[in-house]
């Protein structure tokens, strides 16, 4: 009875308990954060912000610092995953990672949309858009030289005025995912085709080491670079690359792994046949299977026709010759016909 | 908007090491819980059997292997809270940093298999993605490619 009662007391308890607690400790956040921004002498504030991230097609965090430095903040997080901080609970199990972004990738969606046709300075471009964080990212974070690899650059006095290059974008873009691929290539990331258990790839990575292509490397490092694209301007760099596209890769797979395959079967059962047949049969078989070839010529071109009733009898005579085996020991029935 | 990281470098350094666990659980609620250090880390083993380094330890019975795991080099472990979110300037403080921490899998030992090991490698690949390009590279892709193209006419 004791028992019953501790047990129906506790639940009581917490209710109560628990909005203290949380109102007490607002929910915490792990970060890993660049050393590039903490090893600055000055003492201005890190400020994450909002910027349109073309990849996600949406306003994205970054953390800012200076208004020199940008970064991207990229949350990890796993379906079940808590944090416990010395002895306190964080149920927020995510970790926030600041990663470093060419902030080129951000300007160019803008320079797309607007400088296709024309040449503009950076500051006219945000004044068409409602949102002034497009204007401060532009005027504020963009290295002006860096946009030369997207644009082309015209300065008229004062002013620098950019008109979008697609040529040249796109070879940006191609030396960017090379030096993607080398450090998946590095990482010794698998690329390939469908999942495989780590410790597979590890066991059997000198024969494996054949199986990866490097399309697969340039298609995972491509897919990883159009994470920061327009969605259009990601299908044009896999034009541009030469990659052909999952499905078709995996179509193309296919018909080899058939052909091997069919390959096989006949292979089985020419050597099913050969089995079957008798010693006669083997003999004239192989002759005309064009193993022995350039031996006699002649004898192999009359023979088809000759071998193909042999053929279908063959078929038969495996049929009788069962039936032979089952009517071993059983008297003929002509030898009852016999005049005795 | 924007979110202030409200502290400086200074900060950073004056805090103690906070001692972090990444346990592989979902739990709904935040805040103190019990003593730690008496119900968890005083059974914490290390289990050679696994492997060099490798930890076990259990949750509500549920058996738990884990590894001790460092911040990546370059970066800083910085645990923030966030102090009035209904404020209209929103601000994180600082609450403590890490050098390390345990990672924890359940029933599973911490391998390069893991969605964090993962992750880390996407820290590289961020690196290499946002290296800046010379123009000169820039031009012998542009020549690369015109030949390419008439090789192909």
């Amino acid at each position: 009875m004791s028992k019953k009662t501790t047990r129906s007391a506790k639940p009581k308890v917490d209710p109560d308990a628990a909005p203290q607690q949380q109102k007490a400790c607002a929910i915490k956040k792990v970060f890993y954060i660049s050393e590039k921004l903490l090893n600055t002498d000055d003492d201005q504030r890190m400020c994450l912000e909002r910027f349109y991230h073309p990849g996600k097609g949406q306003p994205a965090l970054f953390i800012t610092l200076q208004e020199r430095h940008i970064m991207e903040v990229l949350e990890y997080a796993e379906p079940r995953r808590s944090w416990l901080l010395n002895s306190e609970v964080c149920s927020n199990g995510r970790m926030y990672m600041t990663t470093p972004i060419d902030p080129t990738f951000l300007a160019l969606h803008h320079l797309r949309k607007h400088c296709a046709q024309r040449a503009m300075s950076l500051d006219s471009i945000s004044v068409d858009e409602a949102d002034t964080s497009t204007n401060r990212l532009l005027t504020k974070f963009i290295n002006a030289d860096s946009l030369k690899c997207v644009a082309d650059v015209k300065t008229s006095g004062e002013l620098v005025f950019y008109k979008y290059n697609k040529d040249r974008t796109l070879a940006w873009l191609a030396v960017k995912t090379r030096q993607v691929v080398s450090v998946l290539k590095a990482k010794q990331v698998h690329c390939g085709l469908g999942a495989k258990s780590q410790n597979f790839v590890r066991s059997e990575k000198i024969v494996d080491d054949n199986d990866v292509k490097e399309v697969d490397y340039l298609r995972m490092a491509c897919d990883y670079v159009g994470r920061y694209l327009d969605a259009d301007l990601h299908a044009e760099l896999t034009r541009y690359l030469d990659i052909p596209s999952e499905i078709q890769a995996l179509v193309e797979e296919n018909a080899t792994a058939k052909k091997r395959k069919s390959q096989q079967s006949q292979v089985s059962a020419n050597s099913k046949k050969i089995k079957l047949a008798n010693g006669e049969d083997a003999a004239t078989q192989l002759r005309n299977s064009s193993l022995l070839d350039s031996d006699d010529n002649k004898e192999s071109i009359i023979s088809p026709p000759s071998t193909l009733a042999p053929l279908k009898e063959r078929t038969m005579t495996a049929k009788e010759k069962v039936l032979a085996k089952s009517a071993k020991g059983s008297k003929s029935i002509a030898s009852f016909f016999k005049v005795k | 908007m924007s979110i202030t990281l409200d502290f400086d470098a200074k900060q950073l350094d004056n805090k103690r090491p906070l001692q972090l666990h990444y346990l592989p659980v979902k739990i709904d609620g935040n805040g103190e819980c019990a003593n730690v250090d008496k119900f968890f880390n005083n059974y914490t083993r290390e289990s050679s059997e696994y492997g060099p380094g490798v930890l076990t330890n259990s949750l509500r019975g549920y058996p738990l292997v884990g590894k001790r795991e460092s911040v990546p080099k370059g970066l800083k472990g910085v645990v923030l809270q966030e102090t009035d979110p209904h404020q209209e300037q929103r601000q994180l403080r600082l609450t403590g940093t890490f050098e390390e921490f345990t990672y924890w899998n359940y029933d599973k030992v911490p391998s390069k298999g893991d969605a964090y090991q993962q992750a880390l490698i996407l820290l590289d690949v961020a690196d290499a993605l946002a290296s800046p390009i010379t123009e000169e590279q820039l031009e012998e892709e542009l020549k690369r490619y015109q030949q390419a193209k008439k090789e192909n006419t």
